[in-house]
């Protein structure tokens, strides 16, 4: 894996300072950083799948609803408690990844972005007409039993999610299965003339996907109380997530994380000057201007920075 | 450990087209075979078939005693055969060690995770096509056309192939290059190693192989030695334009 100490003293750090954050701020601010932890997550789980393998998911909301469909369904029609409901949410999620796997052995690019986006499409019409009165058809859930209460509490939760599987990711993908994973997305062919199977990689890439999407979509419906369709399985909360990676830093995990924060924080910073949707052309020309200065996101800016940095000293 | 390769009755159709066309050849354990042939003459698409990469349309492929023919490219890779491309595919944001470290990968997820690299064999590999220590952080697009090949070798070999297909090998690369490459064959054959090699550079190619086919649309019209195969009357017409 090639851990070196600064490593540990970088995570330990973030993870103190994010620890401390609640003291620091207010919990307007927490309730914005809740949802850039679960952004993040979302983003991370995005990445796993699209900014590593080069398979890019226009539908990953499929995925993170099935976690949060599962979980709303299973405690909400049939009482199941929280601590059962959640992994089984995780379970059906994955079974989910290996629908979306399928299309990937035979097509890429273009293509497979346009089938994920139906499989998105396909779930959100499903869960309208399908058996309403399981998913609460176009009005969705409300009343769902809620993992924490208050700001704090529920900044904690996502934080310990988002730390969780972020360092979980991270340590994974520093291993060589990180490296065969980017190798795929940088030339398949290749992969599969060294020797490599590439479904087999694939598989894995999809499946801890999924499991993030869903262990995300689950404790986030948890976090809300609700689950809303028309909200869920958005085309800007696709656009959200992937810009996320991808203006942070597609193919690693720290991007995506910075990528999550940043774009929360701008778009709601941008709130009081811009209260409607033309935030999003700051929004989509910030991300723009990033994306053309630098392609491989934020991550690269800071990492090239601190390489100055290091070599001046 | 050597290998013998043998293709009997190979046939692959494109639609109408033939691309290759009943072919039948045997190379022996530690023996090195020259395939020569005008531009399109199937000389890759042959290549293509002993690694799966395209499956013929009738015919069998043995590796030693073993029919490969409906294994997919990992499995034959993982059986001991293995190719170069005519244009090298590097992985363009790794570092010539990390490109080397795909080939050296266990074709196992859990063996991925949980074993380091081994980065004394990526840098054995690395020296052992030419490249210095230095070279192993380089990414490609700081590498020469002869570097990228160099590198295509070297994650060719960290596959541990017994048999290996080079295809083009010498294409684009200088007099000095050649040199280097055409040692390191040379080498690998002392070492036991089996090879098929394609190559418009005849010069080149000469002294690296033991005997030579030519193919012509598919077809076989020439196998014996070296000497004989180029001096036959079908390949001086089809390939080397004399009438």
């Amino acid at each position: 894996m090639g851990l070196r100490w600064y490593h540990f003293v970088a995570w330990a750090g973030f993870v103190g300072f994010m620890f401390l954050l609640p003291e620091l701020v207010s919990k307007g601010t927490l309730r914005i950083i809740i949802f850039a932890n679960f952004l993040a997550v979302f983003a991370i789980s995005w990445d796993v799948l699209s900014g590593r393998t080069g398979y890019v998911s226009f539908g990953h909301p499929f995925l993170i609803g099935i976690g949060a469909y599962t979980t709303a369904i299973l405690t909400k029609r049939f009482d199941f408690p929280l601590e059962l409901s959640i992994p089984i949410a995780v379970g059906v999620t994955m079974i989910g990844g290996l629908i979306v796997v399928l299309p990937a052995l035979r097509i890429k690019g273009s293509y497979f972005a346009l089938i994920t986006l139906a499989y998105m499409e396909l779930i959100y019409q499903l869960v309208q007409v399908v058996r309403p009165d399981l998913t609460g058809g176009t009005r969705g859930m409300s009343g769902l039993p809620t993992l924490t209460r208050g700001a704090v509490n529920g900044y904690y939760m996502s934080l310990t999610l988002m730390v969780i599987v972020a360092f979980s990711v991270w340590l994974v993908m520093r291993t060589r299965i990180g490296t065969a994973l980017s190798a795929i997305g940088m030339n398949e062919e290749a992969v599969k003339g060294s020797g490599l199977s590439v479904t087999r990689l694939k598989l894995f890439a999809f499946l801890l996907s999924a499991m993030i999407a869903g262990l995300g979509g689950a404790m986030y419906v948890h976090y809300l109380g609700s689950i809303a369709p028309r909200a869920l399985f958005d085309i800007n909360f696709v656009f959200t997530i992937i810009v996320a990676a991808l203006i942070g830093g597609a193919s690693t995990t720290i991007g995506p994380i910075i990528g999550a924060f940043f774009l929360t924080f701008l778009l709601e910073y941008l709130r009081p000057y811009l209260p409607g949707a033309e935030r999003y052309f700051i929004y989509g020309g910030v991300a723009l201007l990033l994306y053309m200065y630098q392609p491989k996101g934020i991550y690269e800016i800071i990492s090239r920075g601190w390489i100055k940095v290091r070599a001046r000293s | 450990m050597s290998m013998s390769l043998t293709v009997t009755n190979l046939v692959k159709k494109f639609g109408g087209l033939t691309a290759t066309n009943d072919l039948s050849f045997e190379i022996e354990a530690g023996q090195s075979v020259g395939l020569i042939g005008p531009n399109g003459a199937g000389k890759t698409t042959v290549f293509s078939q002993i690694m799966g990469e395209h499956r013929q349309t009738s015919g069998s492929i043995k590796l030693g005693t073993e029919e490969i023919t409906n294994l997919s490219t990992p499995l034959r890779i993982r059986r001991g055969v293995s190719r170069t491309y005519q244009v090298p595919r590097p992985f363009s944001d790794m570092t010539v060690a990390k490109n080397i470290r795909v080939g050296l990968m266990p074709d196992s997820v859990l063996g991925m995770i949980l074993n380091s690299p081994n980065r004394d064999r990526e840098l054995e590999l690395a020296l052992s096509v030419g490249f210095s220590e230095d070279d192993l952080e380089r990414t490609p697009a700081e590498l020469s056309m002869g570097d990228l090949r160099k590198l295509e070798m070297a994650r060719t070999m960290a596959t541990d192939p017994k048999v290996l297909l080079l295809d083009e090998v010498f294409a684009g690369l200088t007099v000095a290059e050649i040199a280097m490459i055409s040692d390191l064959v040379q080498k690998m054959r002392n070492d036991g190693m089996t090879f098929l090699i394609v190559s418009h550079d005849l010069k080149a190619l000469e002294p690296l192989v033991d005997t030579a086919i030519a193919i012509n649309y598919g077809s076989m019209i020439s196998q014996g030695s070296y000497a004989d195969v180029i001096a036959s009357d079908e390949v001086r017409v089809s390939y080397l334009g004399e009438v």
